[in-house]
């Protein structure tokens, strides 16, 4: 068929297809009710074979380019993501970021690890070598930390500010350091195995000295009710990050490039779960834990629960149940 | 390989092109979308000032949506294109050319605190450098690449005479190489026309301006125009 002829028969479809496509563009929830929108994957997929006989014939590029421009469009259409689900979002949170975890439970054995471990050990030997606190930090940072616990403040864990501010403080700052520990775990594991040990150490260092010098009520009294997420979450971002760094390494039984695309797959989501924990530390941390007329009985028995309920959901969420006869 | 372009062949059995965009629109793009996010943070920041101090916790939250999730929503939800992208005509897909999808789009978005090492986007400029298909490390991971949106200028039509046809069959490549050819003469000088035109004289018996207008002719019998 020569080619004139063949955009004599066609060029209707053509010209159809494109005017809805511009319209898609403009006004997408009114074009997608059209009838038309039924048609669309058929029509697509007839263009689609008309370009690749436009081409199997050698037709000019006039006839080649316009097809071509017309197919890319279509399928971006085609191909579109699917809106957003929020009861996907909400199964997710509930079954599939525990059962993530789990999945990658070496990665969070030894981020625990790298991150626990130096904290633990700080806590200790500042008990034993108070005067270790001046190493580790400047006098400046100490005396900040001690205005921020001073038994004798209104508030506790904070010099000044609305709960509010602090609110979206804690946000910024703490999700900044977890998103950052998981993307630094690409270079080789390296920079996830530095921000963990190293927010050990700080961690550590800041409840060891306070604690030296007689200022654990009001600590340990502030961070207890958010603690279980915080940690937890900075832990599995860590886990994330290691487990990207260790596919990079030794990528198994795959090719580095896909190999890494899944461990990316898997870390966006493990990123996204500690996101949505630190997001309720951060409430938590703000309006909660700020208060200081609360009884120690019912923050600590809080906290207590807090941490039950995170270690369970993590261990259990997302089980099959078993069906009993 | 110095082009660029990468075909993926889809399900329906035709070849998608892909333009992969280098780190100059790239970059030219990352600084409009940063000089939009602080032009938008400083405009915010007058109504929230009106709460005091619990606006500044509100402008910390403002801050934290453009510093982090502004990348995915626009690449998400404006077909690819960050408003920076739009105005470069750039676009994000996936390696197989569908629209990126929240999980990539995180991915390639969170690992630019990696690509953004030593001073502004130097892993990244390397990484975009030695990858043929221009990708930075957190695209590489993401199984996403950055390509130009624009469509290319439309080819010149064949100028219309009267038909004639060959006065031999020739091959589909043979065809196709004169239909280029006379898609592509305006484009090139006199001189130019006349010399490859010259080449067909075994066909056309011809030399200079009269073989140029015989193939033009061909061509028109060739595309089946009367």
């Amino acid at each position: 068929m020569k080619q004139e002829r063949f955009v004599a028969l066609h060029g209707k479809t053509w010209d159809r297809l494109q005017s809805w496509l511009h319209a898609l563009d403009r006004q997408p929830r009114r074009t997608l009710r059209q009838e038309q929108a039924l048609d669309f994957p058929a029509e697509y997929r007839r263009i689609c074979h008309h370009l690749a006989l436009a081409r199997g014939r050698g037709y000019s590029h006039e006839v080649t380019d316009r097809l071509q421009q017309l197919v890319q469009h279509g399928h971006r259409v085609l191909y579109r993501p699917p809106p957003p689900r929020w009861h996907r979002v909400a199964m997710f949170l509930l079954a599939g970021f525990p059962r993530l975890v789990r999945a990658q439970w070496r990665c969070m054995a030894l981020a625990a690890v790298l991150f626990y471990v130096p904290a633990l050990c700080l806590l200790v030997l500042l008990q034993l070598r108070p005067e270790l606190a001046h190493t580790l930090f400047s006098s400046a940072q100490l005396a900040q930390f001690e205005k921020m616990y001073d038994p004798a403040n209104p508030h506790i864990g904070r010099s000044s500010g609305t709960d509010l501010q602090m609110f979206g403080f804690y946000v910024m700052n703490n999700v900044g350091i977890a998103f950052r520990t998981f993307a630094s775990g690409l270079v080789f594991g390296v920079g996830a195995v530095y921000v963990l040990g190293a927010n050990g150490v700080l961690i550590g260092g800041i409840a060891g000295h306070l604690t030296a010098i007689g200022y654990g009520g009001p600590f340990w009294r502030f961070v207890a009710g958010h603690s279980p997420f915080e940690l937890t979450a900075l832990v599995i971002a860590g886990g994330a990050g290691l487990h990207l760094g260790l596919t990079l390494l030794a990528p198994g039984r795959q090719r580095r490039g896909p190999a890494l695309v899944a461990a990316g797959w898997v870390g966006a989501q493990l990123a996204l779960g500690a996101f949505a924990m630190l997001l309720v530390a951060a409430f938590i941390e703000a309006y909660w834990s700020s208060i200081a007329s609360l009884p120690d009985p019912l923050r600590f028995g809080v906290a207590g629960v807090l941490w039950v309920l995170v270690l369970a959901w993590l261990w259990r969420g997302g089980r099959a149940v078993r069906h009993g006869a | 390989m110095i082009d660029t372009v990468r075909e993926i062949e889809t399900a329906e059995g035709i070849s998608l092109r892909l333009r992969a965009a280098g780190a100059l629109p790239r970059a030219q793009a990352w600084v409009l979308d940063l000089l939009l996010r602080g032009v938008f943070f400083l405009v915010a920041m007058i109504p929230l000032s009106i709460f005091g101090v619990a606006g500044n916790g509100l402008a910390m939250l403002l801050l934290f949506a453009l510093m982090w999730a502004y990348g995915v929503v626009c690449e998400v939800w404006m077909d690819g294109q960050t408003p920076g992208k739009r105005a470069l005509g750039l676009r994000v897909v996936h390696a197989d050319g569908t629209p990126v999808t929240w999980l990539p789009s995180v991915v390639r978005n969170l690992l630019r605190v990696v690509d953004i090492l030593p001073g502004v986007y130097g892993v990244g400029l390397v990484s975009t450098l030695v990858d043929p298909h221009a990708r930075r490390l957190g695209d590489i991971v993401a199984g996403t690449m950055v390509v130009h949106a624009r469509e290319l200028p439309p080819g010149q039509q064949v100028p219309a005479v009267s038909a004639l046809p060959l006065p031999l069959a020739l091959s589909a490549d043979e065809q196709a190489a004169l239909v280029d050819y006379a898609e592509r003469a305006g484009q090139l000088t006199v001189q130019r026309q006349e010399e490859l035109a010259n080449l067909l004289t075994p066909l056309t018996g011809l030399r200079d301006t009269a073989a140029i207008r015989q193939l033009v002719a061909h061509v028109n019998w060739l595309l089946g125009r009367a």
